[in-house]
C-alpha cells in the first residue's frame, strides 16, 4: 500500500472514533457548541483527506454528513436522535468501506448503492439534496479530463480493450493508462522498474514493451534496461504521481473513458481537445499556459489584497514580493526594492492589463509536465518523511520479535544448567561461577529487551472501552432503560493480546448488566429510591503485573436465595449444599455451566454464552473473574488479567520424579508439614494452617502417577488459590520459578484438559504446565 | 553539491494532507517542515525564517486566518508569501484570507502540479 493511503487509513480510524464519541456525547448534551464544533471538524478533516483519493462515493457521503453537521453547528437545525442515528449509520458504513480499502485498496463495488439511501436521509432535514451540490463534490474529483488515446494503447490486448471500453461506458468511469519506459541505464541509478510496477495500486492490466529488435547475443548487455511497461489502473492520478515521483520523465499517463478507447480501436483520429489547441496559442504568447495562469492568479490575489484592506509592514512586503515573482514568471520583471502602496497598486493593474487572463478553470492540465525539480529530489529527497516521528510497524513483526525474545530467554536459562554442570560434572567451581556471572549480565540485557518489546505491544485500555458508549446507547434504547456509562482509567496499558481477548468477555458482562442487572424501567428505580438513570462503571487499574478491569452497575443486584433455588432446580447443587451455602458462594453459582438467571432467554445476552463462558475465556488468558453483589444496590464483576500473555511465570514442582509447572499467579505459599499434621475430614485430607482448614489434594494421585512418599519425611504442600478457595497440593519437591513462553497443546493432545500448555526449559526439558482447575476436577473424581 | 533549498512550512491538522503536501513539495525541491495547527506554525516561524507558508484554513487551536494574521503581526512579522488552502470555495473566504495577509487562496483538492508550480514561482528568488 502506498504510504499516503496508509497514512489516510490510520488517521481516518482516529477521526471516525472522534466523530462517534462526539455524536454520542452530543446526544446527551445537545446544547454544547464546542462539542458540535469538534464533531464537525473531525468530519471536515476526514472529508478533506479523503478528497486526495479517487473515492468519489466516500467523499460524497462524508460531504452530506458534514453539511448536516454544519447546519447543526450554525444553529439552523437541532440535532435529534433520528439524525444521530443516520450520522452514526453513515460513519459505520464508511468504517466498513475503509476496512475494504485496507484489504483491496478500493471501495466495495456496492458503495454507490449503499450510500445513496443514506445521503438522501442525511440531506432530508436540509430540505433534500440540492441539485447543484449533489454533483459538485464528485465532479471535482472526477473532473479529470479525458486525454487523447496515445498510439501505445495498441500494446494492450485489443479484446481486453474492447471489454474495458464497454465497462467504462456503462459505468461512465475512466481508467488511467501509463507507459513506463525506464532509462537504459536505470539500474545504475538504483531504480528498480519491476518493483515500481509491482507497487501500482488497483492494477487492471499490465503489458510488456519489448524492443523492436533484440540486439544479437554477442552484443547483449544485461546491465541495460531495454524493456518497458504499459499498464492500466483505476488508481488516482495523485497515487500514480506519488509512486512514480522519482521517474516522472520516464512516465506517460493518460486518462481515458470508454468512448476514447473505442475511438482508438476504430482507428479514428482522436478529437483534438479544445484545451490542447488553446495551449498551443497560450504557449506562443506566454511560453507556458499553466505558469501564465498561476501568475495571473497571484496578481489577481495581490490586487484583491490591496483592495480589501490597506496592507502595511510585512503584509505589504509580502504582496510586493508575490507581485515581483508573478511578473518575473510572466517575463515582465519589475525592478526590485520595496514599493509603496500606491506604486504597487499601479504596477499590479498594469501587469494585469498587459497579461490578459488566460482561459479559466476548465482548461485541464495536460498530462503532468515533468517537474523540473524532480531529478534533484532523487539525490537528496529524504523520502517525504519530514516531520514524521512515529513508525508504523506490522503487528506480525512485533510478534516475531517477541518470539525471538522468548527463544533468547530459553537459551539464556540454558547457561544456569551449564554452570551447574561445570561445577558438578567437571568439578570446576571457578568456571561455574564465571558462567553464572556471564549469565547475570545476559539476563539483565534480555530482561531489558523483553521489557522494551513488551512496551511496544502495550495499548491503552481505551481501545477495549471505546466500543461501549455506542453499545450502551443502542442497548439501553432497545430496552427502554436509561443508562449512563462512566469509564475510568482508560489510560491503563496492557498487552495488545490481552486487550484484544478482553473485548468479548467485556461485551458479555456489559450486556448482562443492562439486561439483567438494571431495573426494568426508570420508574422501578425511582420507586427503589435511586436516580432514574442507571450507571454502569467501567474501571481499569494496573496492579503490579496485572490489570484489573471492573464492570459495576447500580442495579437490583443478585438475590442469593433466588440463585440458590435456581441452581437447585437445575440440579447444579444438592439439597445439603442449598442449606449450607453462604451468600458469597451463592453468587458464585452464576459461573456454573448451564446457569442462567433470566427466566426467559432474552434477545440480548441469551446468545448461548453464559457467565461460565466468560470465566473460561478469562481463565484461558491466565486471569480470574470474581463477582460481588449486594441485593438492591448493584453488582460488580472484577476481571484480573496478566499485563502480558507473552511470558508466563511458573513455579516448577515435581511429583513422582516428573516436573510440572504451576502458574505463579495461583500460588499462595509453600509449606512443609509433618506427615502427622495431615488430617482427614470425611474422605478429604486436610491440613490446618493458621487456624484455617485447607483441603489437601495428592497431585500424584490426581494425575494417576504412582508415588509413595517416605513416611518419615516432611510433606511439601503448595498452597494455591482458585476462585478464592485455598487448596493444598501435595507434591514431592519445590523447584525454582521460571519465566516461560507457554505454547498451547496441539492436535490430539489438545484434549488433555489438565494441561494448559508446554514450555521449553533451558536444559532442553519440556515442562508441562498444569491447568489447576481441571486438575482439581480430576482429583475430585479420583476420590 | 550543496544548494540552498527554499524552506516551506506546511500547516494542516490532517496528517494525510500534510504527508501529501510535504511529499510533493519535497519532490519540487523544497526543504519542508510541518505544523499541525496555527500555534505550532507560529512557534516554528519564530524559530526559522521560512521562504513560504502553505496553510490550511480550518484547524483546531488556532485557525488559519488567525495564524496568518499572527504571522504578519509584529510578533512574527514574516514578509514571506503565504498560500492558504481551503475547502470553501467562496469569495468571502478568499477576501478574509487576503485581509489576514495571505497572498494566494487555493481550493482543495489542489492539483499537485499547480501547488508545486506556484510554490516555485513564489520562491523563485531563493532557489537560484
Amino acid at each position: 500500500m502506498n504510504p499516503l493511503l496508509a497514512q489516510f487509513l490510520a488517521e481516518a480510524a482516529d477521526l471516525l472514533t472522534q466523530v462517534d464519541e462526539g455524536l454520542l456525547q452530543l446526544e446527551r448534551d445537545p446544547g454544547d457548541p464546542e462539542l458540535v464544533n469538534e464533531v464537525f471538524r473531525a468530519a471536515h478533516t476526514f472529508k478533506g483527506s479523503s478528497g486526495l483519493f479517487d473515492f468519489p462515493e466516500l467523499t460524497r457521503l462524508t460531504h452530506a454528513a458534514e453539511d448536516l453537521l454544519d447546519a447543526v453547528r450554525g444553529g439552523r437545525l437541532a440535532l435529534d436522535s433520528g439524525m444521530t442515528d443516520d450520522l452514526l449509520a453513515a460513519f459505520d458504513l464508511i468504517r466498513g468501506w475503509l476496512a475494504h480499502v485496507t484489504a483491496h485498496e478500493q471501495l466495495p463495488a456496492s458503495a454507490g448503492a449503499d450510500a445513496a439511501g443514506l445521503i438522501t436521509k442525511l440531506r432530508a432535514p436540509l430540505g433534500g439534496e440540492p441539485a447543484a451540490a449533489a454533483d459538485a463534490t464528485p465532479a471535482r474529483s472526477g473532473a479529470s479530463t479525458i486525454d487523447a488515446a496515445p498510439d501505445w494503447l495498441d500494446q494492450f490486448d485489443a479484446e481486453w480493450l474492447e471489454e474495458t471500453a464497454s465497462w467504462l461506458v456503462t459505468t461512465s468511469a475512466t481508467m488511467r493508462f501509463v507507459r513506463y519506459t525506464p532509462d537504459e541505464g536505470c539500474f545504475f541509478r538504483a531504480e528498480d522498474p519491476l518493483h515500481l510496477i509491482s507497487q501500482v495500486p488497483a492494477l487492471a492490466k499490465l503489458g510488456l514493451v519489448q524492443p523492436a529488435a533484440w540486439p544479437p547475443p554477442a552484443d547483449f548487455d544485461e546491465y541495460q534496461c531495454l524493456i518497458g511497461f504499459v499498464l492500466a489502473t483505476r488508481a488516482a492520478v495523485g497515487e500514480l504521481n506519488y509512486l512514480f515521483r522519482y521517474v516522472p520523465d520516464q512516465i506517460e499517463t493518460v486518462e481515458l473513458d470508454g468512448t476514447a478507447i473505442r475511438r482508438h480501436l476504430a482507428g479514428e483520429a482522436p478529437a483534438t481537445p479544445v484545451e490542447e489547441q488553446m495551449a498551443h496559442v497560450a504557449e506562443a504568447v506566454a511560453g507556458n499556459l499553466e505558469l501564465a495562469r498561476d501568475a495571473y492568479d497571484i496578481l489577481a490575489a495581490a490586487q484583491r489584497s490591496l483592495n480589501v484592506d490597506t496592507p502595511s509592514g510585512p503584509r505589504l512586503a509580502a504582496v510586493a514580493h508575490s507581485v515581483s515573482a508573478a511578473a518575473a514568471a510572466l517575463g515582465m520583471p519589475v525592478e526590485a526594492g520595496e514599493p509603496d502602496l500606491e506604486s504597487l497598486t499601479a504596477r499590479v493593474s498594469t501587469l494585469l492589463d498587459s497579461a490578459p487572463p488566460p482561459p479559466e478553470e476548465p482548461v485541464a492540465p495536460p498530462p503532468p509536465p515533468p517537474m523540473a525539480a524532480a531529478d534533484r529530489g532523487r539525490a537528496d529527497d529524504p523520502g517525504g518523511q519530514v516531520g514524521t516521528r512515529i513508525l508504523k510497524v506490522d503487528q506480525e513483526k512485533v510478534d516475531h520479535l517477541m518470539e525471538l525474545v522468548g527463544e533468547l530467554n530459553v537459551a539464556k536459562n540454558g547457561l544456569t544448567f551449564l554452570a551447574d554442570a561445570a561445577e558438578e560434572e567437571f568439578g570446576s567451581r571457578v568456571l561455574g561461577r564465571r558462567i553464572k556471572d556471564q549469565y547475570s549480565g545476559l539476563h539483565r540485557i534480555a530482561e531489558e529487551l523483553q521489557a522494551a518489546v513488551m512496551d511496544v505491544r502495550m495499548l491503552p485500555l481505551s481501545v477495549a472501552f471505546s466500543r461501549f458508549p455506542r453499545l450502551i446507547r443502542d442497548l439501553s434504547r432497545r430496552l427502554g432503560k436509561s443508562v449512563e456509562l462512566v469509564t475510568e482509567g482508560e489510560d491503563t496499558m496492557a498487552d495488545k493480546d490481552v486487550i484484544e481477548a478482553l473485548g468479548d468477555p467485556l461485551v458479555h458482562l456489559v450486556r448482562n448488566s443492562l439486561d439483567h442487572g438494571i431495573e426494568a424501567s426508570p420508574a422501578d428505580r425511582v420507586a427503589a429510591g435511586k436516580p432514574a438513570a442507571a450507571t454502569v462503571t467501567l474501571t481499569a487499574v494496573a496492579d503490579g503485573d496485572a490489570v484489573i478491569v471492573e464492570i459495576a452497575d447500580d442495579g437490583r443486584g443478585i438475590d442469593p436465595d433466588k440463585v440458590k433455588r435456581k441452581a437447585y432446580e437445575k440440579g447444579l447443587i444438592s439439597e445439603e449444599e442449598l442449606e449450607a451455602m453462604g451468600d458469597t458462594d451463592a453468587v458464585d453459582l452464576v459461573f456454573r455451566p448451564g446457569f442462567s438467571t433470566a427466566d426467559q432467554v432474552s434477545d440480548l445476552s441469551g446468545r448461548g454464552v453464559g457467565m461460565d463462558a466468560v470465566r473460561a475465556s478469562v481463565e484461558k488468558l491466565g486471569g480470574t473473574v470474581t463477582m460481588r453483589s449486594q441485593l438492591g444496590r448493584g453488582t460488580s464483576t472484577r476481571l484480573r488479567l496478566p499485563l502480558s500473555m507473552a511470558v508466563t511465570q511458573v513455579m516448577v514442582i515435581s511429583v513422582a520424579g516428573q516436573r510440572f509447572g504451576i502458574p505463579v499467579d495461583l500460588v499462595v505459599e509453600t509449606v512443609r508439614v509433618h506427615a502427622a499434621e495431615i488430617g482427614r475430614v470425611l474422605h478429604q485430607e486436610v491440613v490446618v494452617l493458621r487456624d484455617e482448614v485447607v483441603p489437601v489434594v495428592d497431585l500424584a494421585r490426581a494425575l494417576d502417577m504412582p508415588w509413595t512418599p517416605d513416611p518419615a519425611a516432611d510433606r511439601a504442600i503448595l498452597i494455591v488459590s482458585l476462585h478464592g478457595q485455598r487448596v493444598g497440593l501435595l507434591v514431592e519437591q519445590f523447584h525454582r520459578e521460571v519465566d516461560v513462553i507457554l505454547k498451547p497443546m496441539e492436535g490430539l493432545l489438545a484434549y488433555a484438559d489438565e494441561f494448559s500448555g508446554t514450555a521449553l526449559l533451558g536444559d532442553g526439558l519440556v515442562l508441562l504446565v498444569l491447568n489447576m482447575k481441571e486438575v482439581l476436577n480430576l482429583a475430585a473424581r479420583a476420590q | 553539491m550543496t544548494e540552498k533549498r527554499p524552506k516551506v512550512l506546511v500547516v494542516d491538522d490532517a496528517a494525510t494532507v500534510r504527508l501529501y503536501h510535504t511529499t510533493l513539495l519535497t519532490g519540487a525541491g523544497f526543504e519542508v517542515s510541518e505544523a499541525a495547527n496555527g500555534l505550532e506554525a507560529v512557534e516554528a516561524a519564530l524559530n526559522t525564517a521560512f521562504d513560504l507558508f502553505v496553510i490550511d484554513v480550518n484547524m483546531p487551536k488556532m485557525n488559519g486566518y488567525t495564524c496568518v494574521e499572527t504571522l504578519r503581526s509584529a510578533t512574527v512579522g514574516t514578509p514571506a508569501p503565504i498560500v492558504m488552502i481551503s475547502t470553501e470555495d467562496s469569495r468571502g473566504d478568499a477576501d478574509r484570507a487576503y485581509a489576514a495577509g495571505a497572498n494566494l487562496y487555493l481550493v482543495k483538492p489542489v492539483d499537485k502540479d499547480r501547488l508545486a508550480r506556484v510554490a516555485r514561482m513564489l520562491t523563485a528568488g531563493v532557489a537560484a
